[in-house]
């Protein structure tokens, strides 16, 4: 696993030598994880200090004004922040989902100086992610780990369901299979299956 | 099998989110629809963050913006996924499902001519108007041409003209060098876009000139 450490070394020594440099993709998601996990304010300040400026200079090319710019740096940052959580490292690269929330509030910004809409369109033009149906707020207030949580999140559905009845519903297994119309060895083997998977994903993460 | 798409130009232009709302709404919808151009979106998408992080900043840029970090991590971070509810939309006695990004609008009335009706979506776009057809079976729409330009994306149904049939997620993008005459024989329902009235061409349908811009 790549650590913290790491990349704020490398953006060092990017000051240091100029000319082209690699995209530190891993590192960056590496950051943008942390953050989402542990709310890293130090993996949050190289997200930032990678992003911001280059934010900046998109923001410039695409409305002239610098003022503007600093707004778009704003809003994207903001977004990246509170947004973290829901950044899933399966489906893309940090790069990808910064610039998807970037282009989205651009596209926001001009949509209200030129149409004078504030209808903020772009999230359902471009969403963040597809038919997500994740995390009832039961599931929310109950749950501690944030870790556990982005691991359970990334179970599928079935098994999701599952775990999050047993474990944070507090309903019987017996129950469980009334609730979602299927027999009990269905919810046994489900958890059984959901549970193996969590405990090499965080076994993983311990190594 | 979805034939027609958004050519690469705009494909590419979307992704930067350069194109009217209007427009890129149709093209989310298509790639809603064809697996084909939601797999060379993400591609696309993916490419173009890589070009725009990239390149290098010059270093000095960074230290006035270092005061933001503070102010924003000291604001609380979003916990749950609202999940999308897909939006049924009912005509005659079918119930379709509207891609998300035209769910998302906001539809004015109907308005009927005939076998057409037709609603608009309040997208304040000047010019560019955006708009839900719907064509009962049997109906059709004098030839015409396309002073600017016409975007059809069929959500439902078929209809077919001079080039051959549509089927749903078809992403039909004409313009002034195209006369046609779309027909249906079971009814459809499209999501059309148009930038200026429509030219009718023959005879008696001459006299709708006036009305090109009430139809679509």
């Amino acid at each position: 696993m790549v650590s913290l450490e790491q990349s704020i070394d490398c953006r060092i020594q990017k000051g240091k030598n100029v000319g082209m440099q690699e995209t530190p993709s891993e590192q960056l998601t590496q950051a943008l994880i942390n953050v989402a996990t542990h709310a890293d304010k130090k993996a949050y300040a190289y997200l930032f200090s990678y992003f911001a400026p280059k934010i900046k200079r998109f923001g410039i090319k695409q409305y002239g004004s610098e003022a503007m710019a600093m707004e778009l740096v704003q809003d994207t940052m903001t977004s990246v922040w509170r947004k973290a959580k829901l950044y899933r490292p399966e489906k893309g690269a940090a790069t990808t989902w910064v610039y998807t929330i970037m282009r989205n509030a651009s596209f926001d910004a001009l949509r209200k100086i030129k149409s004078n809409r504030e209808d903020n369109l772009s999230e359902e033009i471009w969403p963040l992610f597809h038919d997500e149906q994740v995390c009832e707020r039961s599931f929310k207030d109950h749950l501690q780990s944030n870790q556990l949580k982005e691991k359970i999140k990334s179970l599928p559905a079935p098994q999701r369901d599952v775990v999050v009845g047993v474990y944070f519903e507090d309903m019987t297994q017996e129950q469980l299979a009334q609730h979602l119309d299927i027999p009990v060895g269905t919810v046994k083997s489900r958890l059984r299956l959901a549970l193996k998977k969590l405990k090499v994903e965080l076994g993983e993460q311990h190594d | 099998m979805i034939k027609y798409h958004p050519s690469k130009q705009l494909m590419q232009k979307h992704i930067m989110g350069e194109l009217p709302a209007g427009l890129s709404v149709a093209i989310a919808a298509h790639i809603e629809l064809c697996d084909t151009c939601s797999k060379e979106f993400e591609l696309l998408e993916a490419q173009q963050a890589s070009v725009t992080f990239e390149e290098p900043c010059e270093e000095n840029d960074s230290f006035e913006l270092d005061f933001m970090i503070d102010d924003i991590t000291q604001l609380s971070m979003f916990d749950q996924v609202v999940s999308h509810e897909p939006d049924i939309f009912e005509y005659e006695d079918k119930r379709v499902q509207l891609p998300r990004a035209i769910a998302a609008l906001k539809l004015g009335s109907f308005m009927n001519a005939g076998k057409v009706s037709r609603a608009r979506f309040e997208l304040d776009e000047g010019p560019l108007r955006s708009s839900l057809l719907h064509i009962k079976p049997g109906g059709e729409i004098p030839e015409h041409t396309h002073t600017g330009f016409e975007l059809t994306l069929l959500l439902d149904g078929t209809f077919e003209d001079e080039s051959g049939q549509y089927v749903p997620g078809d992403f039909i993008m004409l313009d002034g060098r195209h006369n046609h005459s779309p027909r249906t024989k079971d009814g459809c329902l499209c999501f059309t876009l148009v930038d200026n009235a429509l030219h009718f061409n023959k005879g008696l349908s001459k006299l709708l000139n006036p009305i090109g811009k009430l139809i679509y």
